[in-house]
């Protein structure tokens, strides 16, 4: 407790008491009530030892039900008797003196305030009456209260301020003046400042109806949906990285357009909530409803190498269960992943049965890194759609037009009966009995190149074989041959291999390595045991089975085959096997030299050329199988097929003619498929077909399984809705279904948090029984019920709240009020607190006018201080190195900053910005040395100070006193007085005499930035007015809103 | 800033709005103003804390700490955990009575065996204590007497990014508040022109892929974000934004927050808000750190004995012993933790070649370290801890040969050291098996270590909490016992 509460607690105000958490006395006829004063010390103090848990459980007694807590224990007594304290036991134990017998005991740490115990006292006199948990219970729309004076209020919210205001004796404040009611919805509902011209509008404007015009356009703004958005990133955990480990780069940006297209479109809650929870279920799903699930792909993953998939399987579904609770129920179910819920009615089952919602994702553990970890989907625009269609069908017409050309295409074969000269193939070997001369020579475990001869070892040729035995993965291999091979068309490697039938391996390997691509060709036999290169591609291809044991057999693989075209140099080969014992012989490359490969006149010819080299042929093998059929015996379609693709290929006269249409092809279809390539995507929930198998994890550790569960919603809140299906679609129904008490209660509550900078019920995030009592339950239940039956109408909700009389309060606070409410929990003021990151960076861009108001679109890097990332990247991550954009990318909207979670944005997180790893409904608001340097010193900041000053110099007329005037209106929205325009002229006239003395000062600093500076303007005045710009956006009043 | 004390603050500005930019000492300020840099409220409470607890628990032994953190674990079998039987098991199996099921990474879990590989690094006894300590460590072997070695320290988490955050944060996952950042929150600060909590990163010299830090590591978690470390840096502004922009000076500057506070204060007048006033002292604080901070770094004036003890690298800024050195002078100046981070252990592979080169980083500095706060007397109440997130397998990963292997993760012990305040100096804590893979006596869990750290600073662990969620948080979670055995 602060020592300001604490003096705050001595003035006798029951009806704050539980609000402000803190001590007092209560006045007699005051009733206590068992969910405003007594559920907060039971839950708090006793319900560790004495709640749900079963586990934890001591004397069989618990305080979460009025049963236990009123019948008579094993031990004979009751802890509550109503209207009965010497019964009651636990009043004798928490008065007790005792140290044996003393409630709470002492090792808990917990220790009952004097206060607490006088209103565990008063309940049990008055009868000690029971309430079901509040938040528990579907809300119901409250009368609304009657008041002594109704001249104030505008809507209903402020009947239920000015109710409780009466109550505490105090008055509302009056109403903002005009500037600072502009300033104040502008910020609040687009994030951004109004300009000057907004505000003379807005002054001008004398109609009744002027401020609700002006919240129209502004809820009608399209930065209106950025800024609702900002918010809701938080929540969701929006980042551009991974989160973990390598943390690379993720592609989540078009779900963030999705938000912010969707508070434009007002979308309501309902769907907002069904969409993102279960879109991809809803019957024929959008795009954009997949898009919308992105969601919950926000979570942070990883890719470390040894990390166990079933772990982190769990820690991603765990995660999700985590941030639905907060965001939409405001519960924290994660303290059920390990045990009983200490205090709120969820047992660890329950939460395993909301994780089973989570638990079928087609989504991998590891996510490899990658930009876009599957399940994704292809975002394109309607002009990506478009420019696709366009070149789809320009590509079929060229198709077309090349199956005319067959047609038009003349050709008998000039030679008919030729017999043709074929390609002699010869076998080059490079290793046999004697290690290679001029190349690095290498093997593991332990020795080279073990040469053996016969009779203790078979051999195949020559004299010697290679022997080679061990675990894992061993090899014998080359590398840096001084002599390298170049290959040809229908090379092929060949070797010979003996596997020791005693104790064969598991796989043979061939490696080929390249002067261009190393070690990256690969081809093998067997089980697939050697990690390396990407499997299924030609960096690891299976050619077949395990060779026959004990005997010699050739294997040998085309060069084509495994990616490696005719020019390619080879210098290393590696025979590599995994365990057992092999003998290897005579390596080699089978080669047909250097043969005519194209440009037969004769179709009969090449064909009998093709059949010769037949495994070593290019043609695709289609082509090849035709080749192979008798022309007697083809149908006419396989003939037509030979043919066409002889003369479009082959033949030197008629493969000309095809030339032109088939290069327009190939670059069309390059086109397409880059372009296809280049559409975003982002990531998206995808349930397998067949759900897993759902067990409690006991103490939450995933491989400890427990009791199998299913599917299921928590008992203590209603059951999921009639028909609604049981999956995350059925869940997000029963979110938002009207019977759920706490999801509008807890959207309402956020949104009040917004404007007002404390929700109704302080503790954002926790609804249950250790969350705070609200300070205006009425008030809370109205806006939650309103809020439904409005058909959870988002801006209309936003409307409510800036239209009320309580939002339009002047800010002004007398130092004694301000003591008696420090938090203005009361309301008997308008809102003042410092802007979030994102609004003050903006704000800066804007008044000094390099504010991009582009909408949406892919994330972008402003100033950053160099080498942040670096410092603590994983060497090899994709962002371990900053590079800062260009151009107008520097100066679009904050929440367009590329954001790095394991490093995110300094200026961002200095004003406390969260890192978004986890799930934040919330953020703190401090006040620190590093923020005045920021504002001060970083570059974006000086940059919006220096482009300020070149409008203050060109817009704000000619005197001192006219421009520091026009600059203040510009950063407050107000005029400033005559005492302000002294100071800063002031201020302006001794920067300018300095910067007359010393110009090349004025020039450095007017080189701060990437934006050209006005060359028309003088310097030194223009570095004299930068410092009075830096000054206004420093002003506590130009940071606040109020 | 609640009770921010209004009068006293108000008169000052007065007195300073009132004359030239020039007219007032920043120093003189400073004594007027009296505030603690990152400070919840400008009254100190007992014991003089600025932080949440009403006053420290019980007297602490530490008044600061310096933790030089290992990133990447750095191998407990080649630096500490003598093991000379290990010599005749080259190659052999490790036995199933020592691996005992328990599970490995994925990055071994495949290997058709797990070759033995005992160190190819000779180990001697050291000081009077007989401590083994291996050739690695000339220089740290010279100050064992110093040092309380503890061969158990053990963990659950087997992969980095999860092993560091638990050993920093009490949790595996992300959202927690670093050990830092509680002491910030519990204790506040006892400087007026420092942050609390200063992070140094090192360069290093391995050549493997190194693992990543987080910002989280040095984060607030739910705590205000105030209490996050300050990282400072060696190139730039060592911290950031901390320069005034090319072209204002100091006068300049001076000026425009004279401009700047006689403007906040007019609006403080107007509207009554205690923030504004808040934010005023805020920026004087900024414009102090403007100095300390630049005197904080410049390391010119230590006489060449000194800078001879911490070896040659001490001249380059970012390097470990530079930042040995930085962390003595931040100690001296009552930042109450500092922890140098250096990273490039994650030795799976080629590890005889890069814990040489890691070891020739940290070697002369740590003793250094160790050495200077002795002389001059600060070792009495500063705890200086060195340690990584997890050990490394005594069986090889990859190619094993005599003077070439590699080590994969290792949770089950390890070796970390601390010295100074409070800490039982010349003592080996705890034993291992003779494959340094299970803790056969006086196991320390990372909670443990954590518990014990705070019960030296004074803190009992279990009392330093946060609400959140519903639930009073803490660093060692439902956790973590003092380790007495450590304790002089």
């Amino acid at each position: 407790m602060s020592p300001s509460t604490r003096m705050f607690s001595l003035i006798s105000l029951p009806l704050t008491l539980a609000l402000l958490g803190s001590s007092g006395s209560l006045r007699a006829e005051e009733e206590v009530r068992f969910n405003r004063d007594i559920r907060p010390i039971l839950s708090d103090t006793c319900f560790t030892c004495h709640g749900p848990s079963d586990k934890d459980r001591e004397a069989g007694l618990r305080f979460d039900i009025e049963e236990s807590a009123k019948s008579e224990l094993d031990s004979g007594v009751r802890a509550i008797v109503p209207g009965n304290l010497d019964e009651s036991e636990l009043y004798q134990r928490i008065t007790s003196t005792d140290e044996y017998m003393v409630m709470p005991p002492a090792d808990s740490h917990k220790q009952l305030k004097p206060e607490q115990i006088e209103l565990l006292k008063k309940w049990i006199e008055q009868g000690a009456k029971w309430e079901d948990h509040w938040s528990f219970i579907t809300p119901q729309l409250p009368e609304l209260p009657v008041n002594k004076t109704d001249s104030w209020t505008r809507n209903e919210i402020d009947h239920f301020i000015l109710h409780r205001l009466e109550k505490e004796g105090l008055t509302p404040a009056g109403e903002a003046d005009k500037e600072t009611l502009i300033r104040r919805v502008t910020f609040d509902l687009t994030g951004l400042p109004p300009t000057p011209q907004e505000v003379d509008a807005f002054l001008a404007d004398e109609s009744p109806n002027a401020y609700e015009m002006l919240v129209d356009r502004l809820l009608n703004s399209p930065h209106y949906g950025e800024h609702m958005a900002r918010y809701w990133l938080d929540a969701a955990r929006y980042g551009d990285t991974h989160g973990l480990h390598l943390d690379n780069k993720r592609s989540m940006w078009p779900y963030r357009d999705w938000v912010i297209k969707s508070f434009n479109d007002n979308m309501p809650f309902d769907q907002f909530t069904i969409e993102q929870i279960g879109g991809d279920q809803l019957p024929n799903p959008t795009l954009s409803q997949k898009v919308a699930t992105g969601f919950q792909r926000c979570n942070v993953t990883t890719s470390e190498g040894g990390s166990i998939d079933e772990e982190y399987i769990v820690r991603y579904a765990v995660d999700r269960v985590e941030t639905m609770g907060t965001v939409f129920l405001g519960l924290t179910l994660g303290c059920a992943v390990c045990h009983e819920h200490k205090y709120d009615p969820v047992t660890q089952e329950e939460f395993y049965q909301l994780f089973a919602f989570y638990n079928s994702l087609t989504e991998k553990a590891m996510d490899g890194n990658a930009l876009l970890p599957p399940p994704t989907i292809k975002v394109p625009s309607a002009q990506d759609e478009q420019q696709l269609a366009d070149l789809t069908a320009l590509i079929e017409k060229l198709k077309k037009d090349k199956e005319s050309l067959y047609q038009d295409v003349a050709y008998t074969d000039p030679t008919p009966d030729a017999v043709a000269e074929l390609p002699q193939s010869e076998e080059i070997v490079i290793v046999d009995d004697e290690p290679l001369a001029d190349a690095v020579l290498l093997g593991n475990t332990g020795q080279t190149w073990n040469f053996v001869g016969a009779p203790d070892h078979p051999v195949f040729s020559g004299e010697k074989s290679l022997h080679r035995a061990g675990d894992g993965m061993v090899q014998q291999y080359y590398e840096q041959d001084k002599s390298p091979i170049t290959l040809r068309a229908g090379d092929r490697f060949f070797v010979y291999v003996y596997l020791d039938p005693e104790n064969p391996p598991e796989e043979v390997m061939l490696q080929v390595h390249t002067q261009e691509n190393q070690w990256h060709h690969r081809a093998y036999w067997g089980a697939n045991k050697v990690d390396f290169g990407k499997d299924g591609t030609t960096q690891r291809l299976k050619l077949g089975e395990l060779p026959a044991k004990g005997e010699w057999v050739r294997l040998e693989v085309a060069a084509a085959k495994i990616g490696l075209k005719a020019g390619a140099v080879v210098d290393g080969l590696a025979m590599t096997q995994f365990g057992g014992s092999a003998y290897w012989d005579k390596l080699g490359i089978l080669t047909y030299g250097d043969f005519q490969q194209e440009g037969y006149a004769s179709q009969h010819v090449w064909e009998q050329i093709e059949r010769t080299l037949d495994l070593s042929s290019s043609l695709p093998e289609d082509i090849l199988a035709a080749i192979k059929v008798n022309p007697a015996d083809r149908s006419p379609e396989l003939a037509t097929k030979v043919s066409h693709y002889y003369l479009e290929n082959i033949n030197p006269t008629t493969r000309v003619q095809f030339q032109s249409v088939k290069e327009q092809i190939a670059a069309k279809t390059k086109e397409l498929t880059d372009y296809e390539n280049n559409i975003p995507a982002t990531l998206i929930m995808e349930d397998m077909a067949e759900p897993r198998q759902t067990h409690v994890l006991i103490r939450g550790e995933y491989d400890k399984h427990g009791e199998k569960v299913e599917r299921a919603v928590p008992a203590a809140l209603p059951p999921l809705p009639e028909g609604a299906p049981v999956n995350r679609l059925g869940l997000a129904k029963w979110l938002v279904d009207r019977s759920n008490p706490l999801t509008a209660r807890v959207t309402v509550n956020r949104y009040w948090q917004k404007y007002f900078g404390t929700g109704l019920v302080k503790t954002t995030e926790d609804f249950g029984s250790q969350g705070e009592w609200p300070s205006h339950p009425e008030l809370l239940d109205w806006l939650a019920v309103h809020f439904m039956e409005s058909g959870w109408d988002v801006k209309a909700f936003q409307k409510l709240i800036v239209m009320s009389a309580t939002y339009r309060q002047s800010s002004h606070v007398t130092s004694e009020l301000h003591k008696r409410d420090p938090n203005n929990r009361l309301l008997a003021r308008g809102p003042r607190f410092r802007l979030d990151a994102e609004m003050i960076r903006d704000n800066a861009l804007k008044i000094g006018g390099l504010l991009n108001e582009e909408i949406g679109g892919p994330s972008v890097k402003p100033y950053q201080p160099d080498g942040l990332w670096k410092v603590v990247a994983y060497t090899s991550s994709n962002t371990a190195n900053f590079t800062k954009d260009e151009g107008p990318a520097l100066y679009r909207r904050s929440m367009y900053t590329f954001w790095k979670r394991t490093s995110p944005p300094p200026s961002m997180t200095t004003f406390d910005a969260p890192s978004r790893e986890t799930c934040t409904v919330k953020r703190e608001r401090t006040n620190t040395p590093l923020q005045a340097l920021n504002l001060l010193n970083d570059t974006q900041f000086v940059e919006a100070a220096r482009k300020f000053a070149e409008r203050i110099m060109r817009e704000g007329g000619s005197s001192t006193a006219d421009r520091v005037a026009f600059g203040y209106r510009w950063a407050t929205s107000r005029f400033a007085d005559e005492r302000e325009i002294s100071i800063l002229s002031e201020l302006y006239d001794m920067n300018l005499e300095e910067f007359k003395n010393d110009p090349s000062s004025a020039e450095q600093l007017l080189t701060v930035g990437d934006s050209p500076r006005d060359e028309e303007l003088d310097p030194a005045e223009l570095a004299a007015w930068t410092m009075v710009a830096n000054t206004l956006l420093n002003l506590d009043e130009t940071i606040v809103k109020e | 800033m609640d009770l921010f004390d209004e009068h006293v603050l108000r008169e000052t500005r007065r007195q300073f709005i009132g004359r030239t930019a020039t007219g007032i000492g920043t120093a003189a300020l400073a004594s007027l103003l009296n505030p603690r840099l990152f400070a919840e409220t400008t009254l100190p409470k007992a014991d003089g804390l600025t932080g949440v607890l009403p006053g420290f628990h019980h007297a602490p032994k530490a008044k600061r700490v310096i933790y030089l953190f290992m990133s990447g674990a750095p191998s407990q079998l080649d630096m500490w955990d003598y093991k000379p039987n290990l010599q005749e098991m080259f190659d052999k199996d490790l036995p199933d009575s020592i691996r005992m099921g328990q599970r490995i990474t994925t990055m071994t879990s495949g290997q058709s065996r797990l070759p033995v590989a005992p160190t190819m690094f000779n180990f001697q006894q050291h000081g009077e204590t007989g401590t083994w300590v291996s050739e690695l460590l000339p220089h740290t072997a010279g100050v064992v007497d110093d040092l309380a070695v503890i061969k158990t320290v053990n963990t659950e988490a087997i992969n980095h990014d999860p092993a560091i955050t638990y050993i920093q944060t009490g949790s595996q996952l992300p959202g927690r508040p670093s050990l830092g950042a509680w002491l910030s929150y519990g204790l506040g600060s006892m400087n007026q022109d420092l942050p609390e909590f200063v992070v140094l990163n090192s360069t290093w010299s391995a050549k493997r892929d190194a693992q990543a830090l987080y910002n989280r590591l040095w984060g607030a978690g739910f705590l205000p974000s105030k209490h996050q470390g300050v990282a400072l840096r060696s190139t730039g502004d060592p911290v950031l934004y901390l320069s005034n922009p090319q072209g204002v000076n100091s006068q300049t500057r001076r000026r425009m927050l004279d401009s700047l506070a006689a403007l906040n204060e007019k609006k403080f007048e107007e509207v009554g808000d205690p923030e504004i006033n808040a934010r005023i002292s805020q920026y004087e604080m900024a414009f102090r750190m403007q100095s300390s901070v630049p005197d904080l770094v410049d390391i010119k004036e230590e006489p060449q004995h000194i800078l001879d003890l911490y070896g040659p690298d001490v001249h380059k800024p970012g390097t470990f012993a530079y930042n040995c050195l930085l962390a003595r002078r931040l100690a001296e100046r009552n930042v109450r933790f500092t922890q140098v981070f250096i990273r490039g252990w994650d030795q799976h592979g080629s590890l005889p070649r890069d814990i040489r080169l890691q070891c020739g980083d940290i070697d002369q500095a740590c003793a250094a370290l160790v050495s200077d706060l002795k002389q001059r007397g600060m070792l009495e109440d500063t705890l200086v801890v060195w340690g990584g997130e997890f050990g490394r397998t005594v069986y090889s990963q990859g190619t094993l040969s005599k003077d070439n292997y590699g080590r994969d993760h290792h949770p089950r012990c390890y070796t970390m050291w601390m010295a100074g305040a409070g800490v039982k100096s010349g003592i080996t804590y705890g034993e291992t098996d003779d494959f340094s893979y299970n803790v056969v006596k006086d196991p320390v869990h990372i909670h443990d270590l954590n518990a014990t750290m705070l019960h030296l600073l004074g803190i009992d662990h279990e009392r330093l909490t946060y609400r959140f969620q519903g639930r009073e948080f803490r660093l060692t979670d439902v956790h973590g016992n003092i380790v007495e055995g450590l304790l002089s």
